[in-house]
This record gives C-alpha cells, structure tokens and sequence, in this order.
C-alpha cells in the first residue's frame, strides 16, 4: 500500500468530506421543501358539500371545457360514494392542492410546484414525463398524456370555452383550481369564490352549490364560514399532507 | 461475396446476426414509440412504471461490479483483481448506457431527457438519482479510456490519441473514490426512490436502500465474473486466471448471505403489520401474482441455491456449477427489481372514506415494451462482444501464472 501516494486515510478523508457534504446539501434541501412560502396573504380552498352534491358531472363537463382536457382524461371526476339513509353519496375528487404535496416534493425538474397562493402548479414545458409524480399521489390526481388530444373538445362550447394551452403529449397534468381564472379575476379587481369570473369553473357549474371557493385566510370568505359552522374532514388526512379541499359529510340524523 | 458467407458461417457472424435480429426489433420498437408515444405500452395512471424500469434497474444494479471491484483493486489494495476490476467497468460502461436507453424510452419526453441536469429540484431523489448517474457515466467513459487504448486499430491509426488514454490510467484510484461515492449514492437511491413514496404503503420502508445496494454488488459482481467465464469459454481472445474468478465469487456468496439476512428481517417486519397495503403487498409476494418469481425466481433460484454453490467449495470449484450459481444470482437480481417495483404499484390504498380499502391494478407488459427490452439487452450483449473481441476486456495475465 505504501507504493502509491492514495492512502487509506486519504481515502478516509475524502469519503467523509464527501458524505458530510453530500448530507449538508440534503439538510437545506429539506428545509426548502417544507411549508412553501408562509408570509402569503390568500390561502385558497374548497369545501366540497356531500350533503348537496346530487352526482350530476355538471362540474366535470365544465372543468373539461374550461380547461381543454380530453374525453380520455378527468382531473376532477364525481365517485359514487355508497349511500346513507338511502340516498346515494357522490365524492367529487378534484386536485386536493395539498400543503405537503407528494408530487411537488418528487419531481426531478421542479415542474410541480408551490405558487405562493399555495397552489400546486405544473410547468407544462419542463417537464420530462417520468411519472414520479403518478406514483407519489395518494389521491390518483394525475393523469398522464398517453395519447396527444387531438380534434375538437366534445364538452366546447355547451360548457364553456378553454383558457389554457392543451397539454402535449407525453406529461401528466392535474387540476389547477382554475388558477388562470383565480388569477385574471384578482387583475380585473375581482374576488374569487365571489365574482363567477374567478372561481374555479367546476364551482361555478354547480347548480346546487355544493361547492364552495374562497380564502381561507379571510375570515369572511365562504369557505371559512363553512368550515366554522361544520364539521368536516380532508381526504386520508393520516399521510399528513394538509389537502386544501375539505369535505363536509352527509349527514346521518337528517333526512 | 465469398467472404460475406464465410463470414456468415463462422460462430462469430452468426452471433453478430442474432444480436443484429433483436437489435433491429428493438430499434423498430424504439421508433414506433418515439412517434405514436407511450400509448403503445400497456402502462397506466395507476402502473405508470414497468418492464423498461425493471430493466432499468436490473442494467444498473448488474453494472455494480465495476464501482465494486475497482474500489476493491485501488482503495483495499487487492491489486491481483485488477484484471477482474477491467473486465466490471467495461460491463459498467454496457449496464449504464442500456439504462439510459430504458430511461429515454420510458420517459414522455425524451427530447426534455436533458433537463433533470438543468433544472434542479434538490429534495427529488430521482434528481439526485439522474445526477450521480451522469456524473457515474462520466467515471465510467474515463475508467474505460484506458481499454479503449489497447484497440490495435486505434493504436495503429492515431498512436498519440491511444498514448492520451493510456494515460488516463494515472488517475484510476481518484476515479475509484469518486465511483464508489457516486455508486453507493444512486445504487441505494434508486431503492428509496420507492421507499419515500408514502402512497404506496408497500414500497415505503427505509430499507429498499440497503438490499438495492447489496444485490447491486452480489449481482454486478456476478455478471462480470459469469461474463468473464464464458468469453473464455467461446473464444481464445479471452483468457482468465480461473483462482481470481473463484475468489471472487466467495465473496459474492457471503454478499448474498447478507443479503438474505436483511431481506428476511425486512419481510419479518411487513408480516406484523396491518396497515392498508402493507400486508397486501407481502401476501401479493407470498401467495399472489408474484409469488412464484418471489419465491422460485428471488428466494430459491436467485438466492438460496447459488448461495449454497457459492459458499461450498466443491461445487465452486467446478466451473460449470459456478456459471449456473451466478447465471442463477443474475436472474434473482431482475426479479428482485422486477418484483419491487410491481408489489407497490399493483395494489392501491383508496383515498376514498368507508369505500374498500385496498384495490388491485393490472399490468403485463405489451409487445412494443418487449421488443424494445430485448433490443436493449441485445445492445449491452454486442457491446460486451466487441470488447473481447477487440478490447480484450477479458484478458487475465497468464504468463506470469505459469512461469510462477
């Protein structure tokens, strides 16, 4: 061993100079990955009423026209539920836009991402299709572009009109809680969950108000009222992934 | 004319036309899905990951005999295993490069395959998976420049540039150390790159890590040393000291002692849970779809017989019961991968409250994904092929073992 100038030790050194380095870089990694920005104003979420909620889709035709997502796909689909006191339960499943998203925490590229509303974003354009983020949600929110959507959307003009670029083949894409609609309605001094312009389209379609849009860090908002008012819970809160979509439950006694 | 068919006719021409048959299936493969794109497999939302994963893995885990061995030769000092160390790089070079062909297969968007070094997101393991594999390839073309030198073609044609890549030797034992950190990074990552996933309660253990890593090096190892076995076999441009090979795959016995060990505590531990998912994907294992791979495939054939091979002295001495031994750890590698990535992905754990709690996918690979996965594998066969024919990648010193 003596003959060549690479010791043991020297090798020693080097891994560990290595491992701590490589682990320091994993400690900032990990503060960055939690809590995306606090000291944002507007905390957007929905309350989704099981108790209205009748199963009709209007929400899906709506989203899939708003959003210009193919026939092939859903982002936020209506599941039955079973049923309480005879009456059957529907789940809608949008996006659950979660404080502690699996997908963002991920993605090799960073084309999930926290906006600083909290939204959970993608960045269409880096994306490289490896389908982490499929397999890291819990909630089978993703849905990948197996095909290219070509030829007109089935769902435009009887729902509504697109207002986003169509997704290429080859990435997965989600529900967004309409952030393009979020975001021109706030420019056009408008107030989501208020102002039709600017709450999410599946919100809107709603013909009988089983969901509800807003902030809630404003006390005033609707979502917070309800959230006040009811009890309610969040889809398998035990992964401890703060979903921004809160469900108020059928009742039991009623009815 | 003449020549074309004797050259048809002679063993190593018809080789080069089988491997050519499935070369070309793959790249016909390659093509149709690089234009219709992914929609030609039989992957899912809920099994977004498959075949070309499995192979994937099993190419790299199957390249980990070079960061192995080469950290055995320059940092342990085992200098005699140097020429086995030559022949596992050379074998690394092939593993890695097949992985990145799986990989931009596999991917939505091979023309983006570039951007996991660009765009950074530092707390995605698959980041850090991309980057040390890059980086690992980059080691891997340096520790091979040095082989490449021997072409006589090259050393007759551009004598300087063969005299530069020699050189390159200088610099083995640095490479070594980097290798083995790079190595020992991704080989365990690429495990916990199922292992963080909570969604999947099967997958989420910490020790996917640690069993990635060490069947990495028990199935790099003996890929190589089977490797090296058999171009001696088939042709005298490949010679090996049969006693450095034997030791080696001692070694490779006690890796996969080490390997049952942790793999039986690892599955101890699943039984006495009951959690959603958990003791569902154990018994997916141990009594379902996969329960013959895991237990033929993984257990029996891919640890337990070579094991016993391996560790007796009489049957490791026979070559021919030492080939099947390590043919047998080959294929126990890829199953492991195989059945790592499937018992997480076939059963889901509904995010739907008081609907049933655990739903089980399909997934069996479609004719594209198998023509493409035997296109690859023809791929890394040729490569190797070329190296002993014009590399001399297998080439032991056997003159001082005579005059010894």
């Amino acid at each position: 061993m003596t003959h060549t100038a690479f010791s043991r030790r020297n090798f020693i050194k080097i891994t560990g100079l290595a491992a701590a380095a490589a682990f320091s870089l994993r400690l900032s990694a990990n503060s960055q990955a939690s809590s995306p920005q606090p000291g944002t104003t507007r905390r957007w979420a929905m309350v989704i009423d099981q108790r209205k909620c009748l199963g009709c889709g209007y929400c899906v035709q709506a989203c899939r026209a708003h959003n210009d997502i193919s026939p092939e796909i859903t982002w936020n689909p209506v599941l039955p539920a079973g049923e309480v006191n005879g009456q059957p339960v529907f789940l809608p499943r949008p996006c659950m836009q979660c404080e502690h998203a699996p997908c963002v925490e991920v993605c090799p590229v960073g084309a999930s991402f926290y906006r600083p509303d909290g939204i959970v974003a993608m960045n269409y354009d880096l994306c490289i299709g490896c389908r982490y983020c499929e397999a890291a949600c819990p909630y089978a929110a993703r849905s990948f572009n197996w095909k290219e959507f070509t030829g007109p959307n089935p769902a435009v003009p009887e729902w509504g009109q697109p207002e986003v670029a169509r997704r290429p083949r080859g990435v997965p894409e989600k529900c967004s809680f309409c952030s393009q609609r979020i975001d021109r309605g706030l420019s056009l001094g408008l107030t989501p969950g208020v102002d039709d312009e600017a709450t999410p389209a599946c919100v809107v379609a709603c013909p009988t108000g089983a969901r509800a849009f807003g902030d809630l860090n404003d006390p005033q908002s609707q979502v917070s009222a309800l959230l006040r008012d009811n009890p309610s819970y969040r889809l398998r809160e035990d992964l401890g992934t703060s979903p921004r979509v809160y469900y108020l439950a059928p009742d039991k006694e009623k009815k | 004319m003449k020549t074309l068919a004797a050259f048809a006719h002679s063993s190593w021409g018809r080789w080069l036309l089988t491997l050519g048959v499935f070369l070309g299936l793959g790249l016909t493969a390659a093509l149709m899905v690089l234009w219709r794109g992914l929609s030609l497999t039989n992957l899912t939302d809920l099994v977004p990951w498959g075949l070309w994963i499995t192979i994937d893995l099993t190419s790299i885990a199957l390249a980990g005999g070079a960061f192995s061995l080469c950290a055995g030769v320059y940092l342990l000092g085992l200098k005699r295993y140097a020429p086995v160390a030559r022949t596992a790089t050379f074998i690394g070079l092939a593993g890695y490069t097949m992985a990145l062909l799986a990989l931009f297969l596999d991917i939505g968007r091979p023309d983006r395959f570039w951007h996991a070094l660009v765009y950074w997101n530092r707390h995605s393991l698959l980041w850090e998976v991309t980057l040390c594999v890059c980086l690992y390839l980059t080691v891997l073309l340096l520790e091979t420049a040095p082989i490449v030198a021997e072409w006589d073609w090259l050393k007759r044609r551009w004598p300087v540039l063969a005299q530069r890549l020699a050189a390159v030797h200088h610099l083995a034992p640095i490479l070594a150390v980097i290798g083995l950190c790079l190595s020992m990074l991704h080989q365990s990552s690429l495990g916990a790159v199922y292992g963080v996933l909570k969604a999947r309660p099967f997958w989420f253990r910490p020790d996917l890590a640690a069993l990635f890593l060490l069947s990495a090096v028990a199935g790099g190892m003996s890929l190589t040393v089977l490797a090296s076995m058999l171009a001696a076999r088939l042709t005298p441009r490949a010679q090996v000291q049969d006693e450095l090979l034997e030791r080696v795959s001692s070694f490779i016995g006690w890796m996969l002692a080490l390997y049952l060990y942790l793999r039986f505590w690892d599955a101890l531990s699943m039984t006495y849970t009951y959690a959603p998912g958990r003791s569902e994907g154990l018994s997916l294992l141990t009594g379902g779809t996969l329960s013959f791979n895991f237990w033929v495939g993984e257990m029996l054939l891919g640890t337990l017989v070579p094991l016993i091979l391996l560790l007796n002295p009489k049957t490791r001495k026979i070559p021919l019961w030492r080939m099947m031994a390590l043919a047998l750890v080959v294929g126990g590698v890829a199953a492991y991968r195989w059945d790592t990535n499937l018992s997480g992905l076939l059963i889901l754990v509904s995010y739907q409250p008081g609907a049933p709690q655990t739903l089980y996918t399909m997934y069996r690979p479609s004719l594209v994904e198998w023509m493409a996965g035997l296109g690859i594998a023809a791929y890394g066969l040729l490569l190797f092929s070329l190296g002993v024919r014009y590399l001399k990648v297998v080439s032991h010193p056997q003159a001082e073992a005579s005059a010894a």
